[in-house]
């Protein structure tokens, strides 16, 4: 068989299969985050808007949030897919770039569900109590602003962890 | 025996007047204000786009001409952009807020005059 993919020790057939799998973890975890930040706030902003609609410029917050989670898990799985080619081309694709891959994509979809779980609880909660106490806003941007940088963190991970593919 | 109706005294439907007639809003401008304003629209428009476009649009317009085809920096500018519209949404709601209140005080001022 004459392959164009060198297919020794360090670059096995199934390594693609990690990098694909961290692409889909990373899209997949993260919009699972953002969606539920999205519904979990979004019920709430439903909850104000009945009683007070000139809030609801203010607790779309979160929702903006979520969809930053969700871009976070955008520019990762681009990232890697921009990493991977087929093997028709002749890049190797190595095991070691596979794992790595899969790291990056596992940091930034799983960060980016609890920034989004976070995100979810803290503007269904914070959005309703903003209604009956102005006050609440300052302290609810933060907390939410504490939740996001959870996703951020991942994404910073995943950043670094895929500079060391071109070595 | 039922007393009998005066016809020729009476006015029939078509004569009777519209307004002061069956429909007394007839001649008044129903409010068709939209309950959201037009500019609130816009905005919340505008951030959904910049949203969706900025960040992804930063990353490939700069991967290759600016950063060289160091993605690592595209990426973390793409993130940055999402951030820059979260703040400008912030800020826009904020502001927003403040424009209201002091409509809502000039209002005031004018009622105790």
């Amino acid at each position: 068989m004459a392959s164009t993919m060198a297919d020794s020790e360090l670059t096995p057939k199934f390594a693609p299969f990690l990098g694909m799998a961290g692409i889909a973890a990373a899209m997949v975890f993260g919009s699972m985050g953002a969606a539920y930040g999205t519904a979990k706030s979004g019920i709430g902003i439903a909850g104000v808007g009945t009683f007070r609609p000139d809030l609801i410029m203010k607790c779309l917050i979160p929702v903006v949030m979520s969809g930053i989670i969700a871009v976070y898990a955008l520019v990762v799985s681009v990232l890697i897919a921009q990493d991977l080619g087929p093997p028709s081309s002749g890049t190797n694709y190595s095991l070691f770039n596979g794992f790595m891959h899969l790291a990056c994509g596992l940091s930034v979809g799983l960060t980016g569900l609890a920034a989004g779980y976070c995100i979810g609880i803290v503007g269904d909660k914070g959005v309703r109590s903003y209604m009956l106490q102005s006050r609440v806003f300052v302290g609810m941007v933060l907390i939410l602003i504490f939740g996001e940088v959870l996703g951020l963190y991942g994404l910073i991970v995943a950043l670094i962890l895929n500079t060391k593919s071109k070595g | 025996m039922a007393t009998r109706r005066i016809v020729s005294q009476e006015k029939s439907l078509l004569e009777k007047d519209d307004r002061i007639g069956s429909s007394p809003a007839a001649n008044e401008k129903s409010n068709i204000t939209p309950a959201v304003p037009t500019a609130v629209i816009v905005k919340l428009l505008a951030f959904t786009f910049a949203m969706i476009i900025l960040p992804i649009g930063s990353y490939f317009a700069t991967v290759d001409t600016i950063f060289k085809g160091n993605s690592t920096f595209a990426g973390a500018l793409a993130a940055v952009m999402a951030n820059v519209v979260l703040i400008g949404y912030v800020i826009a709601a904020m502001k927003e807020d403040q424009s209201d209140q002091l409509e809502e005080s000039a209002r005031e001022k004018k009622k105790g005059l």
